[in-house]
């Protein structure tokens, strides 16, 4: 095994190679690793939503209560105008959460631990919100970039500098969970060749740091999914209640 | 007559520990390392798209060093304007 703690992060191929035009459309590990979280996702969606009991069992308690903590997510940042887009809100939030959550698994692939597959699904988010807003409000909407109150010799100047605040949006939102989950893991992976080099003498300290980190990285992950989530419900409002 | 008396104290002690804890969520929000690291990120995004968009429109414009100077300060506006708004929204919850 390599003791490289960036080792684990590596892409690579999975059967054959397939090349449409100039794209490289090959199945990797990370598209093996998105699948199982897919279908693990619409699994356990499934076995929860089968029977629908009055008395919920386990299962259908799991699945009610992340509907329930998504629908208020979602109430509580967005409000009532945001209710058609619940559909797209828990499908992120439970996707990401299950692509954190089965990267915590040994010997498994962290798939958003890679900034392009973050960036993507921010970007998704950010085109959609934008789209959104000019179709709810026209061109109204490029008074997200004019605040009010503001002299016309600093217009400008501000004009560009709420652009960017703007376009930075989905850059914050896809580093904040890329960072966190390679930086946690690449820790994990530090701290567990520590235990292995330091061996039966001095590896037990190193040991207890690896398992609570993994506590931590547990903690980390639903809180990013949560963050990721809330946020897009924080810029989805934005788009559909413009107020400033 | 005894047993729903013992019911009504035990449960108005159970209501009194649901308080307890609403209140200390209240002070120790859980999620506050959430904010931490959304507040740290949204600084140093908008600065690096503001440096990227200078450069891109230096090499458009051939004005190599001084477009990627003034969009890096004003890439660092946008990152404090960004950390004020959240700070402020966080506020208002």
């Amino acid at each position: 095994m390599s003791s490289n703690p960036m080792h684990q992060f590596e892409v690579y191929r999975i059967g054959p190679e397939i090349n449409l035009g100039m794209v490289n459309l090959s199945f990797t590990n990370a598209s093996l690793f998105m699948a199982i979280s897919a279908f693990a996702l619409i699994f356990l969606l499934f076995l929860g939503t089968n029977k629908k009991l009055l008395i919920p069992s386990k299962m259908q308690l799991i699945t009610e209560m992340s509907y329930s903590f998504v629908a208020k997510m979602i109430n509580d940042t967005a409000g009532a105008a945001a209710k058609p887009f619940f559909p797209f809100i828990f499908t992120l939030f439970m996707f990401v959460l299950f692509c954190n959550m089965v990267g915590m698994l040994p010997y498994s692939f962290t798939v958003t631990s890679h900034i392009i597959v973050t960036f993507v699904l921010a970007a998704v988010v950010f085109i959609g919100v934008t789209i959104l807003g000019f179709v709810k409000h026209g061109i109204k909407y490029l008074e997200l970039f004019v605040p009010k109150g503001v002299p016309a010799v600093l217009l400008p100047l501000i004009i560009i500098i709420e652009i960017i605040s703007y376009l930075s949006r989905p850059v914050s939102l896809a580093v904040r969970l890329f960072a966190n989950m390679m930086a946690g893991h690449t820790m994990l992976k530090v701290f567990g060749g520590f235990v292995i080099s330091l061996g039966l003498l001095g590896g037990w300290l190193p040991l207890g740091f690896s398992v609570a980190l993994t506590g931590l990285e547990i903690l980390v992950a639903f809180l990013q999914a949560y963050v990721f989530a809330i946020l897009t419900c924080i810029y989805l409002n934005d788009a559909l209640n413009l107020h400033h | 007559m005894k047993n729903l008396k013992e019911i009504s104290t035990r449960l108005e002690i159970a209501k009194k520990k649901i308080k307890k804890k609403k209140l200390n969520k209240n002070a120790n929000n859980s999620s506050s390392l959430g904010k931490a690291l959304k507040i740290s990120t949204e600084l140093v995004a908008a600065v690096v798209v503001g440096t990227t968009l200078g450069f891109i429109f230096d090499n458009w414009f051939g004005t190599k060093p001084i477009l990627i100077i003034c969009f890096f300060f004003i890439g660092v506006a946008a990152g404090i304007i960004n950390v004020i708004k959240s700070a402020k929204r966080m506020q208002g919850n």
